[in-house]
């Protein structure tokens, strides 16, 4: 739970995730599913931001919004801005289709094809290594004929290969300086957790991690120094394999090639945004002469990816399969070196959804949304994936956007919450405040609809429910999506839209009981 | 290993199948009339008592006086020892029909069947995953109606016809094409004649793989010309089921979760297509497959009558047309037909397992 004090640091903080003003609608044969009408929310570094509400509320959509995963057809972004770590992967929205609505049930969308060739490029790169996602069914997620491991792996050798060549081309031109380096840097330090970490720190730098373990105790019983530097020295000799460092540089050259192409995509769309068009037309040219470049130097090379890929590519994968392992472990799969080979019929549901969220660490990205993750799970599984994610949150730092129609999963996983009905967020807060002290008339019917042992409800069993079901997207109610069903409603509910506005601090509603807008607004 | 004896335990499966399918040829066999077959035994040019003492031996010979189950042992028997009976000369004496061993001639006959259908298959597997893909991955786009009226073409068009259409539509312009003309004949080529004259060398018989094993691209080519026709009127129909199936296993696929799964992962559009859809998109073609290629061999009759080409299902044919009922002939061609097919569906079973783990043994 984030304390008072973190709350007010928090003013200075970049949020990682910044969604604002997000449009999402779905254009059927019976008419535009209003799914999102302006959602708006931030996570910052680190927290668990939770999302709860009656299924059917766009919880879900808000989520594969983010990730720019809504099918289409017949679903569409239509507006809105995502900055994922400070960049806006929706800037290239306006150029990807016009859509011309004529009626409910008319829709004409004209899609611009290389537009979105190139905004589909630009968020592979940004989906999986920046962000990434877990799923509410595991079973239907993971794909049945590719074993786990290669469904891993196949993250790694998408984001990773510049890293991985990195710490190989290190590892096979290791010196015995580079262990001299390590054993000078420790006799400095006494403290063991420090000495621990600097030696994860140097295994993983020279993509050695197996050898951790071993390294460590060696350090811990031995005193001898030069013995010990022998020692390692030899480990890593039996470790280094006949490789053609050469090869492994060329790929590095080639993938770095790509990425300054993707960097400076981004930075075109960027620029047209601003509406800078000559700079825009000069990282346009530059990207073709890159593109032109790597097509000239890397043929041969090309050629060999796209026919032999996977010979090429042979001491990635290798690569890739350890850490494969170390993932595996990481989230407590039991026999990790069985389960690798294994296709995903033969897992159980929580050891399924558990290779999901290895999947989803692969490539360490700083943020996750997990979609419903536990509905599909039984009772202790669920508890047990619970703790996995709160762990990997607090270890990792990792952000997660948390998706749930429970409750207490909310209290028990998420800093902060924001209540949705019928595509709108109605309150948003700290978990204690939503517990404590719910506002909005919705969240309140929430509450009092759950099963509470205190006190007070032993009196009166009965729960209460919310009257009524969650509208029908296609003609929303006007004014507050809620008022139909809402106790309290007023004459100005029906005519206009709240505004989520701070009550308190860190606590935002968006209904009319508690703000001061008046009637006399509305004409 | 665990595919090892998944395999082991389907060729086990095999032998009650292929019982199975003797008894039925058998059973088939003795519902026909016998009087046709001890006819020919007879020569009708003696006296009438004499006839009846040469049909009492005909009966005797054939063992038609044993009881059923003894026959069919006795059947069964004959087929292991590769005595699949007798086709008799034609009395009449017209056409050019087969005439001896049955085995033997459907040695020689099969191979030609054997060639298109090999080329036919591989034909459409390479226009119907690519065009499925292609067509999948877009469904209610233009292409994907245009493969829409293509493949429902296919599957309308009778085989006779389409056969017919191309030798007229294409004759004009490619005679190289048309078989029956030019068509060089294994008896005249050095490379398969030894000196002395005797027969050495055609480990296939069928003549572009025999020809291209001597390193004869002359020939190869001049034999794979014929072929060209036979195989596009005998594929078509074939092509098009495939197309279709595959185009609806794209579509499934793509709605599923894994593929979302996949562009999450950062999986770009392209290698989604490839690696996530398609191949669990092929995985029910695959069964189709083995139900399709008995159309395969079906349309094979036809086609080998029209194209002119001695192939198993002229020599099938043969067996019914030629004025005589070839008893043994039917009996042998249906039960190799049959072999055929299921040797096609263990093929087709051992393709799935091996492309979708969840299928274990």
């Amino acid at each position: 739970m984030i304390t008072q004090e973190e709350i007010k640091t928090e003013q200075g903080k970049v949020p990682y995730i910044e969604v604002k003003n997000l449009v999402t609608r779905f254009f059927t044969s019976k008419g535009i599913v209003k799914a999102l009408e302006n959602v708006s929310f931030k996570i910052y570094p680190g927290e668990v931001y939770g999302l709860v509400g009656e299924s059917g509320c766009g919880k879900s959509v808000t989520s594969t919004s983010i990730m720019d995963l809504i099918p289409d057809p017949p679903g569409r972004i239509l507006d809105g801005e995502i900055f994922i770590d400070n960049f806006n992967i929706l800037s290239d929205l306006k150029s990807l289709a016009k859509i011309k609505v004529r009626s409910e049930t008319d829709v004409k969308i004209k899609r611009n094809k290389s537009a979105i060739k190139r905004h589909n490029f630009i968020l592979s790169k940004i989906r999986g290594n920046k962000i990434s996602m877990i799923f509410q069914e595991p079973f239907l997620a993971l794909n049945p004929t590719i074993s786990i491991g290669k469904q891993i792996s196949e993250v790694i050798l998408l984001h990773n290969i510049i890293g991985m060549a990195d710490s190989i081309i290190k590892r096979e031109t290791m010196k015995t300086t580079d262990v001299d380096e390590l054993l000078e840097q420790l006799a400095e330090i006494n403290d063991y957790s420090m000495r621990k970490k600097i030696i994860n720190q140097w295994t993983r730098n020279f993509g050695i991690p197996d050898l951790e373990a071993s390294i460590t105790s060696l350090l811990d019983h031995v005193t001898d120094q030069k013995y010990v530097a022998e020692q390692i020295a030899h480990m890593i000799e039996e470790n280094q394999r006949e490789i053609n460092i050469d090869r492994i540089k060329e790929i590095r050259d080639y993938y770095t090639i790509e990425r300054k192409i993707f960097e400076l995509t981004l930075n075109q769309i960027q620029f047209e945004r601003t509406g800078e068009i000559k700079k825009a037309q000069e990282a346009k040219a530059k990207i073709r002469a890159y593109k032109a470049m790597s097509k000239k130097k890397y043929f041969k090379l090309r050629l060999e990816m796209r026919f032999f890929s996977k010979r090429v590519l042979a001491i990635f994968h290798k690569e890739a399969r350890r850490r494969v392992l170390e993932l595996l472990t990481l989230v407590n799969l039991a026999g990790p070196e069985v389960v690798i080979d294994e296709y995903p019929h033969e897992l159980s549901g929580g050891m399924q959804q558990r290779a999901m969220i290895a999947m989803a660490l692969a490539s360490n990205p700083k943020m996750l949304i997990a979609d419903e993750p536990t509905t599909a799970l039984d009772v202790t599984t669920q508890a047990q994936i619970l703790e996995l994610i709160g762990e990997l949150n607090k270890v990792m730092g990792m952000s997660v956007l948390f998706i749930t129609h429970d409750l207490a999963v909310i209290a028990e996983m998420c800093n902060k919450v924001g209540v949705m009905y019928a595509g709108n967020i109605v309150e948003e807060t700290t978990t204690e405040e939503i517990f404590n002290d719910p506002k909005h008339p919705y969240t309140v019917g929430l509450m009092n609809s759950l099963p509470r042992a205190d006190k007070k409800r032993e009196k009166e069993l009965k729960f209460e429910t919310i009257p009524g079901n969650v509208p029908n997207l296609i003609t929303p109610p006007p004014g507050c999506r809620f008022h139909p069903r809402c106790k309290f409603a007023m004459d100005i509910c029906s005519l206009k839209k709240p505004k989520l506005t701070e009550v308190s601090e860190n606590h935002k509603v968006a209904c009319f009981l508690y703000s001061n807008e008046s009637e006399d607004d509305v004409a | 290993m665990e595919l090892k004896y998944y395999i082991i335990r389907r060729l086990l499966v095999l032998i009650p199948t292929l019982l199975g399918l003797l008894l039925l040829t058998f059973i088939l066999l003795d519902a026909l009339p016998k009087s046709f077959l001890i006819e020919q035994f007879v020569n009708h040019k003696l006296p009438i008592p004499a006839q009846n003492l040469e049909k009492q031996q005909a009966i005797t010979t054939l063992g038609l006086n044993l009881s059923p189950p003894e026959q069919f042992l006795i059947y069964v028997n004959n087929l292991i020892h590769g005595n699949w009976g007798f086709m008799y000369p034609n009395s009449e004496g017209y056409g050019s029909y087969y005439s001896g061993p049955v085995l033997a001639g459907i040695m020689e006959y099969f191979p030609v069947t054997l060639e298109i259908a090999i080329f036919a298959v591989i034909f459409s597997i390479v226009i119907a995953i690519p065009l499925g893909t292609y067509i999948g991955s877009k469904p209610n786009s233009v292409s994907d109606q245009v493969g829409r009226v293509f493949s429902l073409s296919g599957y309308a068009m009778p085989t006779f016809f389409l056969a017919l259409v191309l030798q007229i539509a294409i004759n004009p312009y490619f005679p190289s094409f048309i078989s029956g003309q030019g068509y060089p004949s294994y008896t005249h080529l050095s490379w398969i004649k030894s000196i002395s004259g005797t027969e050495v060398s055609t480990p296939t018989h069928m003549l572009v793989f025999d020809s291209l094993l001597h390193g004869d691209f002359s020939l190869a080519a001049v034999a794979f010309g014929h072929l060209v026709l036979p195989v596009l009127a005998l594929s078509y129909g074939f092509l098009a089921g495939l197309l279709r199936f595959i185009r609806a296993g794209m579509v499934d696929a793509s709605n599923q979760e894994y593929v979302k799964t996949a562009r999450a992962k950062g999986v770009p559009e392209k290698q989604v297509l490839r690696k996530h859809v398609r191949k669990n998109a092929l995985l029910p073609s695959i069964t189709v497959f083995g139900l399709v290629f008995s159309g395969l061999l079906g349309g094979a009759v036809v086609i080998e009558e029209v194209y002119d080409l001695n192939g198993l299902g002229r020599f099938g044919l043969s067996t019914v047309s030629g004025g005589y009922i070839q008893f043994f002939g039917i009996l042998g061609t249906t039960l190799f037909f049959g072999i055929v097919l299921v040797m096609a569906n263990l093929i087709v079973d051992v393709l799935y397992a091996l492309m979708d783990p969840r299928i274990r043994y």
